[in-house]
């Protein structure tokens, strides 16, 4: 487990110098995201297709308080965190006392209707134009408007991310909701209340949205209508799976993966999402486990091929 | 406000809730029947109206484009299923749901190459332009026709649902597929049958909307998130409760967007919190 | 002093009462088994004692309180645990968690929940180590549940509830599925218990029944047809004529 970190620290330091500062701290940014979705998807069960909107609502308000009230840095990330966690309150209070599919749709249907609300509340939004000129005020008198000092300062933002989540899934309440995933029925004969602990964890992965939302907005200076949208829920589903939703690492190793390709073909073409589209049905269809589970399965293959070349070296002739 | 004006809405909001309530029918058939919340059927609604363009284009009949588009889509389920959605049924309803994201994608994004990605639009065929004088007001003779076409389609999947075998088999399979197989019924038929007639619902919904309100590749992603409201308010496999739940959320943006208009999407989903805060099992539904 | 009571307890689906006016009384440290053809009612008995369902008519009264209403999630903490019949467990985690997880719920207070790291808590894990050893699991506690044998998953069903330190012990066809050896290393289980939990036993192996019931109560339709010791049972005829078919086991 400590391999898996060193791994991580040795990325967030040389990420920098090999991709443009910008892209390595969306990745990161991506990943604080990815990493609150799957306490849902991975952990609990859940499969919520709106996250974008706690990400989303967390970077307008945030984002809408940067600009026109020049608020604080520090102040900025704390609302951006209560935004998204309230937010997810809201939803979740909805969609956790349904069942499984319906608490898929609504999630998105919820989701829907933030992004019409921000989409036609252009006085404070925007609508469609998004938000322009978030401003990326200094912290503790650090000024973080070269890109590589924004890198640093998510950097760690992420590293704290990471060993937040790693506590909580390690704790009894991520047994627990691994519980609630593998048999809700008796997870509450065993005296859980199985929809406040699915709350719970609503709210802590709106959290972690919340923050990578407000970091969203102050990384590019705008707030886009897409990030409140459907599409942005689906690429973070789709980060989470490919990484691996069966681990704590598996979002970010996706955000890597996301980020790279999002990146690289979008300016190649429009017509990405296609790309997009088929690549979900391929790692659906073949790679379910994801980037962790292929790595893993390798590993196991090659020790299984390994053996028997030593015992035809040591057979006699 | 004169009366003609909200008459006229209300009538808009009738005929675009039944539209709503087919495509909720269609939803809530595949999703009672195979357990997956089919992600697609946005992107199939809207293929069911390029479909009909381009038949005109080819053939210039309205009402052979009208029969053969959704049966275009239909087909196009057929193979969904059985080349998509089986092949992960042991993987788990939640690949199968993913599967059907991603098809979202491949469709819409289909569109835009295929077709535009700029909208089009579509005129009613000859008999139905211009409008009929209903004593209150004049009112388009195509949505008139509309209402009428969903009313007999919902009346029709009724029927079939209702009082045909296969529809009875089908309604079984959404309250127990367990029992359904033990029954000697081939279930991945059934499940075939219900995504194809999903499909060929959506499809037939999308064809109808065209010539009102024009095409464009995001035409259903909106409707997804409102087919997925009226499921979510009227229950699974709930055929009344469709219709009820698609008149309400038609009629009350209707009226929403005389006084209110910009609002008139977003209310639809702020009616449906504010149902399941009061009902969380939504309108008629058992959680 | 009877530990749990059920008074008149009824429970209908629409027209059909699947269980009907069941008064029954389980003495504190005994152990009551209940038995009956398929679909008697036995399990909706057992459900409506743990909350699954909420009683149409009837009180059931546990240690003095009425609890019938008492969500599923509350039954736990009232000192009520339960085996299923179809093994309900958590097939991806290791089985110390499953017993873990027991035994964490029952807490008076979970501090550190959502902080502490899991394996920090010395007692609970000794305590759930404790209960597997009982139940003959203790080699396997790092093992994914899934991984065992369905007679172990029997054992560990056991395992889980006892893990929760109830003072009530619903045991629904503990034996379930068990090969004669396996069923022989059940009934020897829950022979050490008796005495030290309040047990109610649905069970349909009838040499089981006779051999460790202090009580039995036999159910045929929702509704309870005969209660007695073992002896009184095996003699009654109505219970013969419904259940042993004629002939009693001896």
């Amino acid at each position: 487990m400590s391999k898996a970190w060193l791994a991580i620290l040795a990325a967030v330091v040389l990420l920098p110098v090999f991709v443009r500062h910008a892209i390595a701290t969306e990745i990161w940014i991506f990943a604080i995201f990815g990493l609150g979705l799957n306490l849902l998807m991975g952990y609990t069960g859940l499969l919520s297709f709106g996250q974008a909107t706690f990400f989303g609502s967390a970077a307008y308000v945030a984002g809408y308080l940067l600009k026109y009230h020049g608020i604080n840095v520090f102040l900025a990330l704390g609302i951006g965190i209560v935004v998204g966690a309230a937010s997810a309150a809201v939803v979740g209070y909805l969609c956790v006392q349904r069942s499984g599919l319906y608490f898929i749709m609504l999630t998105f249907a919820l989701n829907q209707m933030f992004y019409f609300t921000a989409y036609q509340w252009t006085t404070v939004t925007g609508g469609e134009d998004g938000m322009p000129g978030v401003p990326r005020p200094s912290i503790l008198g650090f000024d973080i408007h070269t890109p590589l000092a924004y890198y640093a300062a998510v950097a760690l933002l992420f590293l704290l991310s990471l060993w937040v989540m790693q506590r909580i899934v390690e704790s009894p309440l991520g047994k627990i909701l691994q519980a609630i995933r593998e048999n809700g029925l008796r997870a509450e004969a065993l005296g859980y209340n199985v929809s406040r602990m699915k709350l719970a964890a609503f709210v802590v992965g709106g959290a972690f949205s919340g923050l990578a939302g407000v970091l969203y907005a102050m990384l590019f200076g705008i707030v886009p209508l897409e990030s409140i949208g459907f599409v942005f829920s689906g690429n973070v589903v789709f980060a989470t799976l490919i990484g691996g939703s069966g681990s704590l690492y598996g979002p970010v190793i996706g955000s890597f993966v996301f980020i790279w390709l999002s990146e690289s073909v979008s300016s190649m073409w429009a017509r990405w999402p296609l790309l997009l589209g088929v690549a979900f049905v391929i790692v659906v269809l073949f790679f379910r486990g994801g980037v962790v589970e292929a790595w893993a399965r390798f590993w196991a293959w090659r020790a299984a091929h390994r053996a028997p070349a030593v015992a035809r070296a040591d057979a006699p002739r | 406000m004169s009366t003609a004006l909200l008459f006229s809405q209300i009538l808009n909001g009738l005929a675009t809730g039944m539209l709503y309530a087919l495509m909720g029918i269609g939803l809530s058939i595949i999703t009672g029947v195979l357990n997956i919340p089919n992600f697609a059927h946005g992107a199939l609604f809207a293929l069911g109206a390029y479909f009909l363009y381009t038949v005109i284009q080819l053939v210039g009949n309205f009402w052979l484009a009208l029969a053969l588009a959704p049966l275009g889509v239909g087909l196009l389920g057929v193979l969904i299923e059985y080349g998509g959605i089986r092949p992960l049924y042991k993987a788990g309803h939640d690949y199968q749901l993913l599967l059907t994201f991603g098809l979202s994608l491949i469709v819409t994004e289909g569109i835009i190459i295929v077709w535009s990605p700029v909208g089009m639009s579509q005129l009613p065929p000859p008999l139905l332009r211009g409008g009929v004088d209903l004593g209150i007001t004049f009112y388009p003779k195509y949505r008139l026709f509309v209402m009428l076409a969903a009313a007999l389609l919902v009346l029709g999947a009724w029927l079939f649902l209702e009082k045909t075998r296969y529809g009875a088999i089908m309604r079984a399979g959404i309250e127990d597929k367990e029992m359904v197989s033990l029954l000697g019924i081939d279930i991945h038929r059934l499940f075939t049958a219900a995504f194809a007639l999903g499909c060929v619902l959506a499809g037939i919904a999308g064809a109808l909307t065209a010539p009102i309100r024009g095409l464009n590749p995001w035409m259903g992603v909106d409707m997804l998130g409102i087919a997925f409201v009226v499921v979510a308010l009227a229950g699974l496999g709930n055929l009344l409760g469709s219709i009820a739940a698609g008149l309400l959320v038609g009629v009350a943006q209707s009226l929403v967007a005389l006084f209110w208009p910009e609002a008139s999407v977003a209310v639809i989903f702020a009616v449906m919190a504010a149902v399941l805060l009061v009902r969380p099992q939504g309108l008629f539904g058992i959680r | 002093m009877p530990l749990v009571r059920t008074e008149l307890l009824t429970k209908s689906f629409g027209a059909l009462t699947a269980v009907n006016a069941v008064t029954l009384e389980v003495q504190e440290g005994s152990l009551h088994s209940v038995i009956g053809p398929n679909g008697a009612g036995k399990t909706t008995f057992f459900n409506l004692l743990t909350g699954q369902h909420t009683p149409t008519s009837g009180r059931i009264i546990f240690d003095g309180r009425d609890i019938a209403g008492t969500p599923p999630h509350g039954i736990a903490h009232l000192g009520i645990a339960r085996s299923f019949q179809r093994t309900s467990i958590f097939p991806t985690l290791s089985i110390l968690d499953n017993v873990w997880l027991a035994a964490f719920a029952r807490q008076e207070s979970w501090r550190g929940l959502a902080w502490r790291r899991a394996d920090r808590y010395p007692e609970l894990t000794q305590r759930a180590l404790g209960v597997l050893g009982e139940v003959g699991l203790g080699e396997k506690a790092g093992q994914p549940a899934r991984e065992i044998s369905h007679g172990e998953q029997r054992q560990l069903e056991l395992a889980i509830a006892l893990a929760a330190s109830p003072r009530l012990l619903l045991l629904d066809e503990p034996a379930a599925g068990l090969s004669p050896d396996e069923t022989q290393k059940m009934v020897a289980l829950v022979r050490k218990l008796k005495g030290r939990y309040t047990i109610i036993l649905i069970e349909h192996k009838i040499d089981v029944v006779m051999t460790m019931s202090d009580r039995i109560s036999v159910m045929h339709f929702g509704s309870v047809i005969a209660e007695g010791n073992p002896a009184e049972i095996q003699r009654n005829a109505d219970v013969r004529r419904a259940y042993l078919g004629g002939t009693a086991a001896p």
